[in-house]
């Protein structure tokens, strides 16, 4: 099978996956919440009020329909009114996806950028104390809490040493045009150390210990020793063929970390009062706002689904013999 | 028959040696682990979670849920320009009045203690029979302290006597004139007893209600005052009434405390806040701005008065008006004394033991509502390990399943499978669990549920991998040309050789379920009153006090980090075993779980 082949099937694969995650939730949320006017009786809605906010809904319509609905809304970006925020879901949240984004991809590139450095010194001095403590440093901190570490930076940073202010993206109030108004300024680099400090060190250790193995994996192999055999210095071969071919995997895994980081890292949101989406899905969760948890939980398993794609996509890139009889 | 039976037990036996090599394949990682000085590490690490799980309630030094109360005997001094010492522990019983003159101060306590300042220091004294000692007085070089049920405790050269007085009320209160010539004693019901030349008499009220304090005017008359504004002058033997200014809500309240030390000018306290005055001729009515309960005043000189009450109140007199003065502790206080020079603020009432931090009582501190953190980690080191175990459980069942039909298989189930592989890793897991909480409610199911039904995609890839170039082996051949059905096969043949690399992804699986069971906790989804590391972070973060209470979130931490740990490096000594690669070199290198992603499927 070809490159383009290849994409090809993987975009029908995500798109069929994302359906499929689609139709789950519908049902799951129809679960919750069958019939969503109950609510509305108790507020004093007579039953023939109540079948015309039904019908106004399409509720009365059969299932297949609704959900023939459901989707169709979808795609065309309607997901719903927030029952808290009193507006439409989708401007809430890609206003909240912004704000994560803001926080987790410089905090993943500053851990990508660190880790794998790391990773390169400790395969160097194998056997030493030096890739002992590495070792164990890195599973520890992979090991902390998220939200815990966040608290203990809080806490010693924020509040004894009172050096950094301990939530929010900016000091209240400010005003901002747009986004990246709001981003590029002083004061949110200030507020964004300490949460991207906690992010950046969780995600250190995993691209630390994959680049370490894979350059032990690299340096066994022939070409190496035929490196050696031409008299190259260890230094070269190190930076210039290990570990150039150790990336790979790094790489791959930055893609999927994004991915895993824009929906799995709800803590350090909450932690830090990061108006972001992890945030606003458990704020739903307290407030029975359905349609935002709803809409939340589509925007971060589609986030996640696409970075997948783009790890596949780079590793097969990178790493041609994928793309060709792999991936089936 | 008997043939029959050989038969059963030679298939029994046969069905036994087919649990060999599972057997051993368990045992090898067991052998292994304990050979790497760090999975010995890890397994020492576990097994003492394991263990303070298992003997939780043996290790727990109070009932989590118990709001603990301290009870202690406290002053705190002050002269009279009102500079306060520090809060002082003196016994370990609430103190219920105390007296001093120019030489003694003197204590009593709820239990039958007497103590008794000497150099500085406070001595205890216990009296012999069990009274609960309300009040007491100096009289002469006499301590007169009286208590529940008449019972009267006279100290007299160092040595105690007792008697009881014959109506057996509880004796509230005691004061000696300042000429030393006279003690009154008030109690319940209205009764008054005046003892003179070691002599005790009732004196006639027509009050019916419980008296709580009396004290002398430097003119040797006294004023007595009780509940629901019971107020009573008492000169050379008689009882009157005095003459109130106006009534009101005020003058019918429950009063705890008189001073009248001053000729002509007293002050007495009571519930709600409220303070009567009198000045000389009659009661008035005043209020300070609390309305908590006064239990004390006390007069300093002309225009200086201080009033001490419940929850760490003290009121303030500067001539015209009461005010409150910071408060130094939040605790009950029960009376005031001030003689000369020095006076103390005393009591207090049993308090919630609240933010301790750590002691010998309380090894991690307590809570915002008093409860040990101690044993709330040692629970919920049950609640991780549970979750932990279960959802391991459950996810390896999948995922060993999965991965081993998926790669024996291969073709379309393959297909199939690795297809809804796919879709799990598109949702994330903590925000699919807080959908499912918020559908079906929080509880512990659910949070294993939601682990076990999300996470056993890395099971599936990682054996899926392994069971392929397996299905591929000579031996596996052999056995199909045998005639081995496809289950015999998968069974017998490929299981045991998995088995390695799925107790290896049982540790990691643990310790990521230990994670997540933590973090959806502390996002409050777990289920209230069962204890986890997480609902305690979770309970500090919401009380706000974590900011400041260290003791209150650090252990829950270092628990759950040390348990995950301690599998990790369980996990990281069964890989040397079972990734042929990294055997080869003369380190062996930890992959945490999410290590196995970085290949794409199919790799």
């Amino acid at each position: 099978m070809n490159q383009k082949g290849y994409l090809l099937k993987r975009i029908l694969q995500m798109i069929f996956s994302y359906l499929i995650i689609l139709t789950l939730l519908f049902f799951l949320f129809r679960i919750a919440l069958p019939d969503p006017t109950a609510a509305l009786v108790v507020e004093g809605l007579s039953e023939e009020e109540r079948q015309l906010v039904q019908a106004r809904f399409g509720l009365d319509q059969p299932l297949w329909r609704q959900y023939i609905t459901y989707l169709v809304n979808f795609f065309q970006g309607e997901l719903g009114i927030s029952f808290h925020y009193r507006g439409p879901v989708f401007p809430i949240l890609v206003d909240r996806l912004y704000n994560t984004l803001a926080l987790m991809i410089p905090a993943i590139i500053v851990s990508y950028v660190i880790g794998p450095l790391l990773g390169v010194l400790l395969s160097w001095k194998r056997g030493s104390s030096t890739e002992f403590t590495g070792i164990v440093s890195g599973l520890i901190m992979r090991s902390a809490p998220l939200f815990w570490t966040g608290m203990i930076f809080v806490m010693i940073f924020g509040i004894w040493l009172g050096i950094f202010p301990t939530s929010g993206m900016r000091t209240m109030p400010y005003e901002a045009a747009h986004f990246f108004d709001k981003i590029f300024t002083l004061d949110f680099l200030w507020h964004l150390i300490l949460p991207m400090l906690t992010v950046a060190i969780y995600y250190l250790g995993l691209p630390m210990l994959i680049m370490r193995n894979t350059m032990l994996e690299v340096m066994g192999e022939d070409f190496i020793e035929l490196c050696r055999a031409k008299g190259l210095s260890e230094r070269k071969i190190m930076y210039h063929h290990v570990a150039r071919n150790a990336l790979l995997p790094v790489v791959t895994q930055a893609a999927v970390t994004v991915g895993l980081a824009v929906g799995g890292q709800v803590v350090v949101e909450v932690v830090f009062s990061w108006p972001g989406l992890g945030r606003e899905i458990v704020q739903a969760i307290q407030t029975s706002d359905f349609p935002l948890a709803q809409g939340a939980f589509m925007m971060m398993s589609g986030v996640v689904l696409v970075m997948n794609f783009a790890a596949d996509m780079i590793y097969s890139y990178l790493d041609p013999r994928v793309g060709q009889g792999g991936g089936k | 028959m008997e043939n029959q039976r050989e038969k059963e037990n030679g298939s029994f036996k046969s069905r036994i040696a087919y649990l060999k090599p599972y057997i051993a394949s368990l045992l090898e990682p067991a052998k292994i682990i304990w050979q790497d000085p760090l999975g010995r590490a890890g397994s020492i690490i576990f097994l003492v979670i394991c263990f303070i799980a298992l003997f939780a309630p043996w290790l727990a030094t109070h009932n989590p849920n118990e709001m603990n109360q301290r009870i202690e005997g406290s002053v705190i001094s002050f002269n009279e320009d009102k500079e306060w010492k520090d809060y002082e522990i003196i016994g370990d019983d609430p103190i219920n009045d105390m007296s001093s003159d120019e030489n003694t101060v003197v204590a009593v306590t709820e239990e039958n203690q007497v103590i008794i300042a000497q150099d500085d220091r406070w001595e205890e004294e216990e009296i012999d029979p069990e009274i609960e000692l309300l009040a007491v007085t100096i009289f002469d070089d006499q301590i007169i302290a009286a208590g529940r049920s008449g019972q009267i405790a006279i100290r007299d050269n160092d040595s105690w006597e007792y008697e009881t007085i014959p109506t057996e009320v509880d004796i509230n209160a005691l004061a000696s004139s300042q000429d030393n010539s006279e003690v009154l004693a008030v109690g319940d019901e209205g009764s008054v007893f005046l003892y003179s030349d070691a002599d005790w008499e009732e004196l006639e009220s027509e009050e019916n209600q419980d008296l709580n304090a009396v004290d002398f005017s430097p003119a040797g008359d006294a004023i007595i005052v009780g509940n629901q504004g019971t107020i009573m002058h008492y000169e050379a033997k008689e009882i009157t009434d005095p003459e109130y200014e106006a009534f009101g809500e005020e003058t019918f309240r429950d009063l705890y405390d008189v001073d009248y030390s001053l000729a002509e000018k007293a002050f007495a306290v009571g519930e709600r806040g409220t303070i009567m005055g009198f000045s000389g001729e009659a009661w008035y009515s005043t209020s300070g701005d609390t309305s908590r309960e006064l239990r004390g005043v006390t007069v300093l000189a002309e225009n200086n008065a201080l009033a001490a009450g419940y929850h760490g109140v003290i009121q303030h007199f500067d001539g015209e008006e009461w005010y409150s003065l910071d408060r130094i502790t939040t605790r009950g206080y029960r009376g005031i004394d001030f003689f000369e020079n020095q006076g103390f603020v005393y009591g207090v009432d049993p308090y919630i033991n609240e933010l301790a931090p750590p002691s010998t009582e309380h090894f991690f501190g307590t809570n915002h509502l008093g409860r040990d953190i101690w044993s709330q980690v040692v629970y919920g080191s049950r609640t991780a390990l549970l979750v932990g175990i279960l959802a391991a459980l459950m996810v390896n069942g999948i995922g060993f399943t999965v991965g081993l039909v998926s790669g024996y298989y291969g073709g379309k189930v393959d297909n199939l499978l690795m297809r809804i592989v796919d879709i799990m890793y598109g949702m994330p897991l903590e925000p699919f669990a807080i959908v499912l909480v918020l559908i079906f409610g929080p509880s512990l199911w659910i949070i294993i549920l939601a682990i076990g039904l999300l996470t056993w995609r890395t099971n599936a890839r990682v054996i899926r991998s392994q069971v392929l170039s397996l299905a591929k082996r000579p031996f596996v051949k052999a056995a199909r040309v045998a005639g081995a059905s496809n289950l015999r096969i998968m069974l017998v043949h490929i299981s045991p050789n998995v088995l390695p690399l799925a107790f290896l992804q049982l540790a990691v699986a643990m310790g990521y379920a230990i994670t997540a069971e933590a973090t959806l906790s502390f996002l409050g989804l777990g289920p209230p009153r069962v204890y986890s590391w997480g609902t305690i972070l979770h309970a500090a973060r919401l009380s706000g006090a974590w900011r400041v209470a260290w003791w209150w979130v650090i252990p829950p931490g270092i628990f759950i980090s040390a348990t995950v740990v301690s599998v990790f490096l369980i996990s990281r000594s069964v890989e040397v075993m079972t990734n042929p690669r990294l055997r080869g070199g003369n380190d062996s290198a930890p992959e945490p779980e999410e290590s196995e992603d970085v290949l794409p499927h199919g790799q």
